[in-house]
């Protein structure tokens, strides 16, 4: 079994950086708070121009070859910009990217892979990109002591409650989570809660529904389930006594946000809280004001929250 | 013949039974019917390792690890939604049984908890769509929501490359015949053009000269489905008609 496949070459000063679909569209938000909290901790990273979408998890089930040949082309752009390391913000893109490692580590699937990205005129794609999520690069290549010295304005007050969601972690067979080294634990993921407390943030530390799935792809095609799972994202936040949900995940925080309406008809308006992009309480933490980390842009507006809490 | 627990089992039955003498009689919960399959078809295992989400299958060995954490069954509380027992069923090729689980299957979320927990590297998450997709392409489960959803995202990101997330959101609602009423569409549109993020219809990103990497990929997936197409590979014998 290959798992993620670990950088075969020496760490690259400045990884790819693959945004993926949402980046660019609902996740906005995501993607500027991102590049704030980099800018603030000396780190960078290159785009990839012209990626396409990753699959996510749904291509998968109506085509192995497509389904495989979407992320390569993406691994495949970052190899011919010299890259040995890609590094991606949505749990989803980083589910379907390391899958098509796996998958391409086999020579028979390489070879046929190939050959479709040449037909359609993509580079071909060696195997050899390792992928990480934003969240596991910041904490590697900063960690909590460089996170705490960016601090501007520590989150003092704050009780965040750290929702993981499912594909961070999971499966270690795609991810290499847990397998290689310096990678989170896929049971009991930390890098969140450290780099929050680095923040100056509180943490919750009983919340159960740190890892559990948002409704994912059935967000639209299964509401019963969707809402269910994003309404407990909330309830379990609520009842270890968080103020707001940090996310990782543009779906989960899409997810719940789109939820919202329903989970307030179902379950009462005291589960509801303020959901942001992990992202955004850091760049808040390092000095931005609520509009610069784009607090607006969510349907939850946490920035109404962090207002009367003093925050501007 | 394979004992499939469940359906065989049958709960609190008071017998009165002597057994070589002996008063035997009581309150019994296990008693297990009788009873003989013969429509068991060895075909249905071989059509889901056919393709390389479904390979896994066969090291399977029914610890039952995926069932007692998937999210579905004991989060969300759906019992019937249960990884290990399809698995035991697409194994042994017990379509009728399977038959049962036609409007269950498909409910997978996809959070992977099964396949990490694996102890035998099952890709419990792919096979379990695997299996599902089975009982579509023989037209004995209906089509999904789920399915309709995947077609239609798929379809939405091989146009540009990229996908146009308010389009897809149209698109789907169509299919299912939904609506969401005008003034709330309206809000959300008024939140995402103020923050510069409706990006969609003429507006969409697209990926520069994807047009060649579609007609492949568009090819790819009409290949791929003509092969999962009912009746085109001979479904097994025990398949619905």
């Amino acid at each position: 079994m290959s798992g993620a496949v670990p950088s075969r070459g020496p760490s690259d000063p400045v990884p790819a950086y693959y945004p993926g679909c949402s980046l660019d569209g609902l996740g906005k938000a995501y993607e500027i708070s991102s590049r704030q909290v980099l800018k603030s901790l000396g780190l960078s990273l290159d785009r990839i121009v012209d990626y396409n979408c990753c699959g996510a998890t749904e291509v998968k089930n109506l085509s192995q070859d497509v389904s495989v040949a979407l992320p390569a082309r993406n691994l495949a752009l970052a190899r011919s910009m010299g890259r040995n390391e890609v590094v991606a913000a949505c749990s989803g893109c980083v589910y379907s990217l390391t899958r098509a490692n796996d998958a391409v580590q086999d020579e028979a699937t390489r070879g046929r892979i190939n050959s479709t990205l040449a037909r359609g005129g993509s580079p071909e794609y060696d195997g050899n990109a390792s992928v990480q999520h934003v969240l596991e690069f910041i904490y590697r290549r900063a960690g909590p002591d460089r996170v705490r010295a960016a601090v501007r304005r520590p989150l003092e007050g704050l009780t965040v409650a750290p929702y993981y969601g499912c594909l961070y972690t999971r499966p270690k067979r795609y991810t290499g989570v847990g397998k290689t080294p310096g990678t989170d634990d896929p049971e009991h993921p930390h890098f969140l809660d450290e780099l929050l407390i680095a923040c100056g943030a509180k943490v919750v530390t009983d919340y159960s529904a740190k890892t559990i799935c948002c409704g994912g792809g059935h967000a639209l095609s299964d509401l019963e389930v969707s809402v269910a799972f994003s309404a407990s994202v909330l309830h379990e936040a609520k009842r270890a006594g968080a103020d707001v949900v940090a996310t990782i995940c543009p779906l989960g925080q899409i997810n719940i946000e789109n939820h919202l309406d329903r989970i307030r008809a179902e379950y009462g308006d005291d589960v509801i809280r303020p959901v942001a992009y992990f992202t955004q309480l850091m760049s808040l933490a390092f000095g931005s004001s609520l509009r610069e980390a784009r607090l607006s842009d969510n349907f939850s507006r946490p920035d109404l929250f962090l207002r009367s809490r003093g925050y501007s | 013949m394979p004992i499939v627990e469940k359906s065989l089992v049958e709960v609190e039955r008071t017998e009165t039974l002597e057994v070589d003498g002996i008063d035997v009689s009581g309150d019994w919960n296990t008693f297990l019917k009788s009873r003989v399959s013969s429509d068991l078809d060895a075909r249905i295992l071989d059509w889901v390792k056919g393709e390389p989400q479904g390979e896994t299958i066969s090291r399977c060995w029914q610890c039952g690890t995926c069932t007692a954490g998937c999210c579905m069954h004991t989060d969300y509380g759906l019992t019937d939604f249960n990884p290990r027992y399809f698995i035991y069923l697409a194994q042994i090729g017990y379509e009728e049984e399977l038959r049962k689980y036609a409007t269950t299957i498909w409910r997978c979320v996809s959070c992977n908890k099964c396949v990490e927990r694996c102890p035998k590297g099952v890709k419990v998450e792919e096979v379990v769509h695997r299996i599902g997709s089975y009982l579509t392409a023989t037209g004995a489960a209906p089509e999904s929501p789920a399915d309709r959803f995947d077609r239609a995202y798929t379809k939405n990101l091989l146009r540009r490359g990229v996908l146009d997330e308010a389009e897809l959101f149209r698109e789907y609602e169509r299919l299912e015949g939904r609506k969401t009423p005008t003034r709330e569409l309206l809000r959300m549109a008024w939140t995402l053009l103020k923050s510069g993020r409706l990006h969609t219809g003429p507006l969409a990103h697209r990926t520069r000269g994807w047009s060649r990497m579609r007609s492949v990929l568009e090819a790819q997936l009409a290949e791929d489905d003509r092969a999962h197409a009912p009746r085109s590979r001979g479904p097994p014998a025990g398949g619905p008609r």
